[in-house]
């Protein structure tokens, strides 16, 4: 009676394994495909640096943009780019990268274009900040935003100057 | 191809028989094999397989490195796959070599270069689910005779199409 019971039973449950599209969810933290956000990248290269399977590299086009390149079959998805983005332009999704047929071509490359802009006091091709980093390091003046470094650190050399120097316009000589 | 051909590779995709081949891998990505074959992710409702020798295989799951010392392993034991056969490379390891590239002892090829890969599946360690994934794209492939070594023949001339 009892061997009937378990025999109906399987008969009209539905199976206890899963079928292939019913997998169990990756866990919230789960390190999986790698997405670069290039509005948000500085080309700063710290995740370059810190790539131990070097599979990120950046390129150049020199005057036009900065590449950013993950090579998938070199990573160990350690999320160490991730954690050491300053920026948090690298996030490593929880989606499980999907297994790739060789003849469907190269499917293995990221490529990321960071394209440059021109300064707006020199006219230097230069990588922008991203405006919340452009925020927190200087602060919310707008005739700064589009300057490159060179240019920022000109500007922030002058609002020194005027901090220091009461009279204004008058040049100072410093003796020692 | 007439009917008894197309069952007989209806039949080779609905039960891939699979033959494990750790060309020196740091044992991650054979770790993960276990739990694809257990209830949990359950490889056998595919029909899949796992087989001690290469002679039952039609799928070789190369896992791990290329060594120096495992590179003629790897060209024996693909040579003792019979025929149709399709090769599933797991891992970053037998792409580039991953945090290995660079020792003296190994490689430095990719696994497409000792024999033809059919399916790259990523990850370091890929997931269960991932590597069921490539399995079965690799079966398929093997149903259409699609997979680089059945084409290789093809063009050589050979038997062409799976019998």
């Amino acid at each position: 009676m009892a061997m009937l019971k378990t025999i109906l039973g399987n008969l009209l449950r539905p199976s206890r394994t899963r079928a292939p599209a019913d997998m169990p969810d990756v866990p919230p933290a789960y390190r999986g495909a790698l997405a670069h956000e290039a509005a948000r990248c500085t080309a700063c290269g710290t995740c370059a640096y810190v790539c131990a399977p070097k599979a990120i590299s950046f390129t150049q086009d020199p005057g036009l943009s900065v590449s950013w390149r993950f090579f998938i079959g070199q990573c160990s998805f350690c999320g160490l780019c991730a954690q050491n983005c300053p920026t948090q332009a690298i996030r490593l999704e929880a989606g499980v990268p999907a297994g790739m047929n060789s003849a469907a071509g190269d499917g293995f490359r990221l490529e990321s274009v960071i394209p440059l802009r021109a300064c707006t006091r020199c006219g230097a091709a230069h990588v922008p900040l991203p405006a919340s980093t452009m925020d927190a390091l200087w602060g919310s003046d707008e005739a700064e935003r589009g300057y490159c470094p060179e240019c920022r650190r000109w500007a922030a050399g002058a609002r020194l100057r005027v901090a220091f120097v009461p009279a204004a316009g008058e040049e100072v000589r410093h003796e020692r | 191809m007439n009917l008894i051909e197309r069952v007989v590779a209806i039949s080779r995709r609905r039960s891939p028989w699979i033959c494990r081949l750790n060309a020196g891998s740091c044992n991650g990505c054979d770790i993960e094999i276990t739990p694809l074959l257990s209830p949990r992710y359950d490889a056998e409702q595919l029909g899949i397989e796992l087989h001690g020798t290469p002679k039952h295989a039609d799928i070789v799951l190369i896992s791990g490195t290329l060594t120096l010392r495992s590179r003629q392993a790897i060209l024996d034991i693909y040579d003792q796959v019979p025929s149709p056969k399709a090769v599933v490379a797991l891992g970053s390891c037998p792409l580039s070599g991953n945090v290995f590239a660079g020792s003296p002892l190994v490689l430095g090829q990719s696994l497409d270069s000792l024999v033809p890969v059919d399916v790259w599946v990523p990850g370091c360690p890929p997931r269960p689910q991932a590597i069921l994934d490539g399995i079965a794209r690799a079966a398929s492939l093997l149903e259409e005779g699609a997979t680089r070594s059945q084409m290789e023949s093809l063009l050589e001339g050979g038997q062409g199409r799976p019998s």
